[in-house]
């Protein structure tokens, strides 16, 4: 049970980047390569405002957020709306750039060690349900399962929601019914960006704050989201934490070395036999 | 100084970077440094890995990001085995067979959703290297490295610096040749269609994943040959080798150079040895770099060095004129060659798109020899219908038989191989291409050339590419527009680019031909020109079925019009039996329409539906 909570901890983790790749894909249909990126862009936040400000944790966390949409904005509005038009997968190159550049400023500034996160230092073990685990880690699930049943709420039932669907399926339909599709678009980057860098320091408790701590979570939180099938919050949630159970099982039975080589046989596979995940919601687009 | 477009054309401009790549091999005899040599092989082995992302990335449209894993595997099964004291023949066959398979175990899932799954995919097998290294470490050294690698031995000669340098260069050299004569046969052109429209891509009888899968394995195996030699002129291979950076590196190159070009591969790969992979001050500053690099290389040079060069040189040097078959074709026109048309039969189809009968027991003849057309209000299932026809739809019930054979469950490009040809509503020329290219790229399967055989240049490739140009040359003439063959396609006006269209779709000599709305944008001359053509294939024997909305063009070609309404064909016959027909009537304009044609009809005066 103990493996168990340590498997939803993690797999929460990629749930939650799996949800901001599909906000943007959703309202944008771009594939952002940079938003595990934003998991480091928090952690440092609250570690730059915990160890250097001395602010309070609530605080870090909303600045946090803002930071987060900041840096969603400037990749929106300097990385990939100037590609809108042209065709070719340039995004894909502009947002892998936009997480390089992340992580190596991240590099050129605090160095490659670690930093202390300066939040839940003594955080109290708990035994629940026949396993061990850590408050801040139930803290991240429960977190997590709340901001996605949310996102994916006002997703399916509000006017912004269907605002967004909209103008994936058709942005020029969309713009036609007085859709700013525009600021749809940066307004997806914004929330994904936010949202993912708040739960950042909650995350960091778990993997430490370091440069390059989005470089693997980034391809994760992708199986996640194909195990789940793109576009669905429920898919992504439920795969983000399929994926972490795997994972972790992996690496208790198997040895550590085998728990990324095991999430991505779990990744061939399931493109392989279901390569549309198992709760897609797209349909098949003809001419 | 001008130059002739043919001698453009014809000039051999390979020579040039072969002279150069064969300087290049022999400057150890030409008194260059031991550190320019070392520097040159960084800087062959990075080209190796950027001409293979080019190969996926700028011709496929797949974003390989897996050279690097690819790159080690290459190194660290020619290590194992040349320390086992296997010779190069056998480690560099090893090297390059454990590339391809590594492309295809990722290519094969990779491939099967959108655009960036293979990037991730890729990705991944990137971060997984240390692991795999870690797990293996019986016969990788683990993290302390592989160490004792000795030289390459050929047929008993053993290599020193100067022929291993020789050997690094010779090799590049090939794989560079063999890449760009794939790329310049005619797979480099279907590769461009795939990239840019995988429905046009289909409709030409592509199988776009299976093309999509060679593409991207055969970029694999330049990595695979890379690490080899690097496991050689290392002699000792190391996880560290193969980081992170090193993929964004050569993403960064292949950008810098043009994604889409091979040699462009080779400049990228030197700007980058020579600038920021050597300087080692601002090693923390590499990713940083590397990641701006990627931005605003992916904003602004979608073209890169190398296509930038090519398109001043055409415009300061090449004189924009004819080539002498274009000018013989002016002079004698072609004539529209016999075509062989078969007969379209759909029987009881019907096809419902999430509770919405989009078609209802269509039954549907068409002969050859005749221009069927398909009216109807929007939303009838017009365009279903033919989508149906070449299986872009797949029909819930009902067959559809072109001549004998049965069509229905087939996928779109299988249809395409049984002779369907299309259009579409919005003309899909692909970017890049000229005129004559687009209309060749009809033959791609019909005369099918493999793709060894394009590597290679053989006489059957040499061949294809002459009928796919003397093919492309003759239709453009029937059209009537032959003096643009040599012209880029996507800029021409629209109702050009319509004619492309119908010559592309007559390439593959199809035995029935679908027009989807034709005549939609055009002006009148334009629609015109379009009629004439299509009177004229249907005199040639073509079956021609054509979806339209334009009344009047419809009246002066077809030789019977069907009306859908409701996914129904409620009426057939001449253009007057239609008009006159309630039933179309109601379902244009509605019941008080009809009521007013039957009372102007009482006061003896005709209605037009326009």
């Amino acid at each position: 049970m103990t493996t168990l909570w340590a498997g939803l901890v993690v797999g929460a983790i990629y749930a939650l980047v799996a949800v901001g790749y599909n906000i943007v894909y959703i309202a944008s249909g771009v594939f952002n390569f940079a938003q595990a990126q934003f998991v480091m862009v928090g952690a440092f936040t609250a570690s730059v405002a915990a160890t250097t400000i001395g602010l309070p944790l609530w605080a870090a966390i909303i600045g946090a957020a803002i930071v987060g949409g900041i840096i969603g904005a400037l990749e929106e509005i300097l990385a990939i709306r100037w590609l809108r038009g042209r065709g070719a997968h340039n995004e894909l190159v502009t947002t892998l750039g936009v997480a390089t550049l992340l992580s190596g400023l991240a590099l050129a500034i605090w160095g490659s060690l670690p930093r202390p996160l300066g939040y839940f230092e003594n955080a109290r073990v708990l035994d629940l349900l026949g396993g061990r685990v850590v408050v801040t880690d139930l803290l991240t699930i429960v977190a997590v399962i709340t901001v996605t049943i949310i996102v994916g709420q006002v997703s399916n039932r509000t006017m912004l929601g269907l605002a967004s669907l909209a103008t994936s399926e058709d942005r020029e339909a969309g713009a036609l019914r007085g859709i700013n599709a525009g600021a749809m678009t940066v307004g997806a980057f914004v929330i994904a960006g936010g949202l993912v860098a708040a739960l950042g320091p909650l995350i960091a408790s778990k993997t430490y704050v370091i440069y390059n701590v989005g470089d693997l979570l980034a391809v994760k939180a992708f199986v996640a989201l194909a195990v789940g099938g793109i576009g669905s919050y429920r898919g992504a949630l439920l795969g983000g934490l399929g994926v972490g159970v795997v994972e972790i099982f992996a690496a208790r039975y198997l040895g550590t070395a085998w728990q990324n080589i095991a999430i991505f046989v779990l990744l061939l596979l399931i493109l392989m036999f279901i390569p549309k995940g198992l709760f897609a919601r797209r349909v098949a687009r003809a001419i | 100084m001008w130059i002739q477009l043919h001698t453009y054309r014809r000039f051999p401009f390979w020579t040039l970077p072969l002279a150069v790549g064969i300087v290049v091999m022999f400057l150890p005899y030409l008194g260059a440094s031991r550190g320019m040599l070392r520097l040159i092989i960084s800087i062959a082995l990075l080209s190796m890995l950027v001409v293979g992302l080019n190969i996926a990335f700028g011709f496929a449209g797949e974003l390989a990001l897996g050279q690097v894993a690819i790159y080690s595997a290459g190194a660290y099964c020619t290590g194992y085995f040349a320390v086992e004291g296997l010779g190069l023949p056998v480690t560099f066959m090893v090297a390059v067979l454990a590339a391809i398979a590594l492309g295809i175990i990722t290519g094969v899932p990779g491939l099967r959703l959108a655009s960036w799954s293979l990037g991730m995919v890729t990705f991944f097998m990137v971060l997984l290297v240390p692991d795999i290294v870690q797990l293996l470490s019986p016969f990788t050294g683990g993290s302390a490295g592989l160490a004792g690698i000795p030289p390459p031995s050929l047929f008993g000669h053993d290599f020193d610096t100067e022929s291993l340098y020789i050997l690094v260069i010779a090799v590049t050299i090939v794989v560079i040749a063999l890449l760009r004569n794939y790329i310049v046969s005619r797979h480099g052109t279907a590769l461009k269609v795939i990239k840019q429209s995988p429905d046009l891509a289909r409709s030409l009888g592509y199988s776009v994943p299976r093309m999509k899968l060679t593409a991207y394995v055969i970029s694999a195996f330049p990595a695979g040959a890379a690490g080899c030699l690097f496991a050689y002129d290392h002699s000792v291979v190391t996880p560290e080798s193969f980081s992170f950076s090193l993929t964004v590196a050569i993403l960064a190159a292949s950008i810098i150079g043009g994604s889409s070009s091979i040699y462009g591969a080779v400049f990228g790969a030197t700007v980058m040895v020579i600038g920021p992979l050597r300087a080692g001050v601002f090693q923390e500053f590499a990713l940083v770099f590397f990641g701006l690099l990627l931005v605003v290389g992916g904003l602004f040079l979608t073209n890169g060095a190398a296509n930038l060069l090519d398109k001043a040189f055409r415009r300061i040097f090449v004189k924009n004129d004819l080539m002498p078959d274009v000018r013989e074709a002016l002079q004698n026109p072609k004539t529209l060659p016999q075509l062989t048309g078969c007969r379209l039969r759909v029987s009881g189809l019907n096809k419902n798109f999430n509770g919405n009968q989009a078609l209802k027991n269509v039954h549907f003849v068409a002969e050859p020899g005749q221009i069927i057309a398909l009216i109807g209000p929007n939303g009838s299932g017009k365009t279903t219908l033919l989508n149906a026809i070449s299986g872009f739809v797949r029909p819930d019930s009902g067959e559809i038989r072109v001549g004998d054979s049965p069509l229905t469950r087939l996928s779109a490009h299988h249809i395409a191989r049984r002779g369907v040809a299309r259009t579409f509503q919005t003309p899909l020329i692909p970017r890049g291409l000229t005129v004559a290219e687009v209309v060749a790229s009809a033959r791609y399967r019909s005369e099918a050339t493999s793709v060894i055989s394009g590597m290679l240049t053989l006489p059957d490739t040499r061949g294809a590419i002459r009928r796919d140009r003397d093919t492309a040359i003759s239709l453009l003439s029937v059209m009537g527009v032959v003096e643009l063959a040599d012209v880029l396609a996507d800029d021409l006006p629209l109702g050009t680019r319509r004619i492309v269209e119908v010559a592309r779709a007559l390439a593959s000599s199809p035995s029935l031909l679908l027009l989807d709305e034709p005549a939609s944008g055009l002006d009148e001359v334009e629609v015109h020109v379009l009629a004439d053509v299509v009177r004229r294939l249907r005199d040639a024997g073509a079956t021609i079925v054509i979806v339209e909305h334009n009344f009047e063009m419809i009246t002066s070609v077809a030789d019977r019009i069907d009306v859908l309404h409701l996914g129904h064909v409620i009426a057939s016959g001449s253009a007057n039996q239609v008009r006159n027909n309630p039933a179309v009537i109601e379902s244009y304009l509605g019941r008080a329409a009809r009521q007013r044609a039957e009372n102007d009809r009482g006061s003896d005066r005709s209605w037009n539906p326009r």
